[in-house]
């Protein structure tokens, strides 16, 4: 039996963490009617007045849990590796990316931390930081698209007979990239489609996020177990 | 052979077509960079850090969707670091010197664009969109925007220094040692900028002689001879791991270097 080397650990924290994320995203207040960028600071305040306990539990949460799809990243890029190039840029350049998001999102998250910590504040304070909060969540997509456009990338350049991706993973890539790209506009409008609330911004690049980790999830799975089916076969 | 064809095959078949995919992203990164910065949302250069809060109210509305607008491309684009990064790295994994090095380089300047341009995107958006917010507030998002893009230090004068002792001890000739004391003059305007973070006018304030100016003009030839000598170092480049050939003359150059690697 060959020894444990734990990849296939790191690959199964993936739907743990997947599952811990959807429970946060529902236990925010903010998130399933998404907070408007319209509501005045008095509206704010007292959002984090009215709202202080599950802000607080929902965010804790997302602090303790938000850089765990860096694992993943990181078997992709190793997958990466295996792919028919001749230098490692690709590999490289997934690496430089996978810090950025969870970085973003953890700024993200200590603003909305703040904002419940003291929610008795004045309200134009509470709403500076709630501001700060949705824009830093909104925007952080650059890595996101970087990482998506690059692993496309990677997938058209590995022309070898059994390939590490299929050529769909490619264009599922390219479309994650662009439903991704409006929300980087956020803060051009307070309403309609691009507005931090709004269909692109929030509606879209969220389920994108999510049909990203889900999809990327079962082809990195599928790509792992046949690599190490083959390697118990020539061992 | 059609142009077309000319170009697929530089696109999909070349052997270094990763090098220069990462070569012309970096291009592209900084001309886009000096055009946002200067041109479209016009934070650059900086204005003064004592100004009074109405100037600098004034100053934001001034440029309300050219913040807005130029920093939603920044939010778009800046991504295109990691290429950037990556080339950067693999430069030092071509030298004789440890792996470790390029490694460090790449997670340090991974992280930098987060800080030193993100963070300052970030604060300047907020600023701009509510020009009703608060005045204080508005000065405190211009200082953070400010501080954060100039005062971001570390990271850039560490990896400045990952680079140049990587490349005063390589053997293998992949940039010449003059460039690795150009780097030791990019990582002292790393060391000169920290009293911006102190004073408010004069040639340290964040838009000072010294802060802003020399910093810029250093930063700006640094750019421009790393660009240089990479796009070399990929034409030199042999794939392999010893000594890096010296350029090849000149005809033979552009035939190795593109299409005449088909025939």
């Amino acid at each position: 039996m060959r020894r444990t080397d734990g990849e296939l650990i790191l690959f199964w924290t993936l739907p743990a963490i997947a599952i811990i994320w959807v429970s946060a995203f529902f236990i925010f207040p903010g998130f399933l009617h998404p907070m408007s960028p319209t509501m005045s600071a008095d509206q704010v305040a007292s959002f984090y007045r009215d709202e202080t306990a599950r802000i607080r539990y929902s965010m804790i949460l997302f602090n303790w849990f938000g850089v765990g799809l860096i694992p993943t990243v990181m078997l992709l890029a190793m997958q990466v590796r295996r792919m028919a190039h001749r230098t490692p840029i690709l590999s490289y350049s997934l690496i430089a990316c996978a810090g950025g998001p969870p970085c973003l999102f953890l700024i993200a998250n200590m603003f909305w931390l703040l904002g419940s910590f003291r929610p008795e504040r004045a309200p134009e304070l509470t709403q500076l930081l709630n501001d700060l909060a949705w824009i830093t969540f909104t925007i952080s997509v650059p890595y996101l698209i970087a990482q998506c456009l690059l692993l496309a990338l990677a997938i058209y350049w590995d022309r070898q007979e059994q390939p590490v991706f299929k050529m769909w993973v490619a264009h599922f890539n390219l479309l994650v990239a662009v439903a991704l790209a409006p929300a980087a506009f956020t803060a051009l409008t307070f309403s309609g489609p691009l507005a931090w609330d709004g269909l692109l911004s929030f509606w879209v690049k969220n389920i994108a996020i999510a049909a990203w980790i889900v999809v990327m999830g079962v082809v990195l799975g599928q790509s792992i177990l046949r690599r190490r089916a083959e390697e118990r076969i020539a061992a | 052979m059609s142009l077309l064809r000319r170009v697929l095959w530089n696109v999909r078949d070349h052997p270094k077509r990763e090098l220069w995919f990462a070569w012309w992203v970096m291009v592209i990164f900084y001309q886009l960079y000096g055009v946002l910065f200067f041109l479209v949302t016009r934070v650059q250069p900086p204005p003064s850090p004592a100004w009074s809060t109405p100037m600098v109210v004034q100053w934001f509305d001034a440029r309300h969707y050219g913040i807005l607008a130029g920093f939603g491309i920044v939010f778009l684009i800046s991504g295109l670091c990691a290429p950037m990064n990556a080339l950067l790295a693999y430069s030092m994994r071509r030298m004789s010197v440890s792996q470790i090095f390029g490694y460090s380089y790449l997670v340090m300047y991974s992280l930098s664009a987060i800080p030193g341009m993100l963070v300052m995107a970030i604060a300047m958006t907020a600023g701009a969109m509510r020009p009703d917010r608060d005045p204080e507030m508005i000065r405190w998002l211009y200082d953070f925007a400010f501080l954060s893009f100039s005062g971001t230090m570390g990271v850039f004068m560490i990896g400045s220094l990952v680079w140049l002792v990587a490349i005063l001890l390589d053997k293998n000739d992949v940039f010449p040692k003059w460039f690795g004391y150009l780097g030791l003059c990019n990582a002292l305007t790393e060391f000169v900028v920290a009293p911006a973070w102190i004073f408010q006018r004069g040639v340290f304030a964040w838009n000072g002689a010294i802060a802003w100016w020399i910093n810029m003009v250093v930063f700006v030839t640094y750019t421009a001879c790393f660009i240089v000598l990479l796009r070399r170092m990929i034409v030199r480049e042999d794939f392999g791991t010893g000594r890096l050939p010296d350029l090849p003359p000149k005809p033979e150059r552009s035939e190795a270097d593109s299409v005449g690697a088909m025939q």
